[in-house]
């Protein structure tokens, strides 16, 4: 049993008791995919809508090796590996739960609203890719951290004020 | 290129302490580092991400395009509000409008200190605008604006500047975030014009 904590722009793949965690999420999503069948589950920190369809594959490596992936800092990449990994692991498409969390707007004054694009990226990415989204805690201007206990799919949300 | 912007690093210092020395009406020792580069997600975690501050964000355009970033722990932003107020020391527990424009102008003191110094060295005009408040944890505050700046630029330049308000001891921390590549083209611009002129 293991906390593992999910960085900006990495993709981390957990089993059995583990759990997933990021931190001080402003205008950055973290989606969750979870597989209860082989309570199997992984969270990605994404902070950009969409890579542009120019640039280098997604790295492999990081902290925790295998399991850690450097450089999902796009969300649909993002969800492209974590779905890629987890089949790769047995998990059936069919049986998995995203969930979405992140997307504020921490500074009412910018031009442009990163956190909502974001949100937006996500919900078309799992919508195209057939998953069934189980729930969400977007938007706003608050700050949040993200537990994800794999062994029972539950997703806690914590904000602070 | 960073030697450069290690002599604006000296001279904004000095620029910027005697600045926030005069507003606050006690000493402030300025720290500033070499500048690195790196991928703007790698922005060094200087705080535990959950924790609260007040952050101050400033937009820069013109010939250079970036951002700055002041944060404040929570108790450094109330101890501060007290002084910049004029406030019994331990008075401040919640931020009033007063309390976050008078952090907005430290905000404003400490960009406009360190980039007119880069304006003057490099003969190019720099704009800064008007700055934004935000009292979060500062994985939240720091994300959306490393998000906003990696649109544009994967690596950023960044500089880190720690100060401390002495005697209190009250640390607040000033992040940088420049693209190399325009900096590296003034630069050069002004590398050009040097050697033209002692032909």
């Amino acid at each position: 049993m293991a906390d593992i904590e999910v960085k900006i722009g990495e993709i981390v793949v957990a089993e059995g008791r583990d759990t997933i965690l990021a931190s001080g999420i402003g205008s950055c999503v973290v989606i969750t995919i979870y597989d209860p069948r082989l309570k199997m589950g992984a969270m990605a920190h994404a902070m950009l809508p969409s890579r542009d369809g120019v640039g280098n594959p997604i790295k492999e490596g990081g902290r925790h090796g295998e399991n850690g992936i450097k450089d999902a800092r796009y969300v649909d990449t993002a969800i492209n590996e974590m779905l890629k990994k987890m089949e790769n692991r047995g998990a059936k498409r069919e049986d998995l739960e995203a969930k979405i969390v992140g997307g504020a707007n921490m500074f009412s004054s910018f031009e442009s609203d990163i956190g909502r694009d974001n949100v937006l990226s996500a919900k078309e990415k799992l919508k195209k890719e057939g998953l069934n989204k189980a729930g969400e805690c977007v938007g706003g201007s608050q700050g949040r951290s993200v537990e994800f206990s794999v062994g029972s799919g539950i997703v806690t949300v914590k904000t602070k004020f | 290129m960073l030697n450069k912007l290690q002599e604006v690093n000296k001279q904004a210092a000095l620029n910027t302490s005697r600045a926030l020395s005069k507003l606050i009406g006690r000493p402030v020792v300025v720290e500033i580092s070499r500048p690195v580069l790196k991928k703007v997600e790698e922005v060094s975690p200087i705080i535990n991400p959950e924790e609260i501050v007040a952050a101050i964000y400033l937009p820069v355009t013109g010939a250079i395009k970036g951002a700055s970033l002041l944060i404040f722990p929570k108790e450094t932003a109330f101890a501060l509000s007290d002084l910049l107020v004029k406030r019994e020391p331990g008075t401040t527990r919640k931020l009033t409008d007063l309390d976050k424009s008078a952090l907005k102008e430290v905000g404003n003191i400490l960009s406009g200190s360190y980039l007119s110094v880069l304006s003057n060295m490099l003969q190019v005009k720099i704009i800064e605008h008007m700055p934004q408040f935000s009292f979060d944890m500062f994985g939240a505050v720091t994300s959306q604006v490393i998000s906003e700046f990696a649109q544009e630029a994967e690596e950023a330049l960044i500089v880190k500047i720690e100060f401390t308000f002495k005697p209190i001891r009250l640390k607040g921390y000033f992040l940088l975030l420049f693209r190399q590549e325009e900096i590296n083209a003034i630069i050069g611009s002004l590398k050009e014009q040097r050697a033209a002129s002692n032909r």
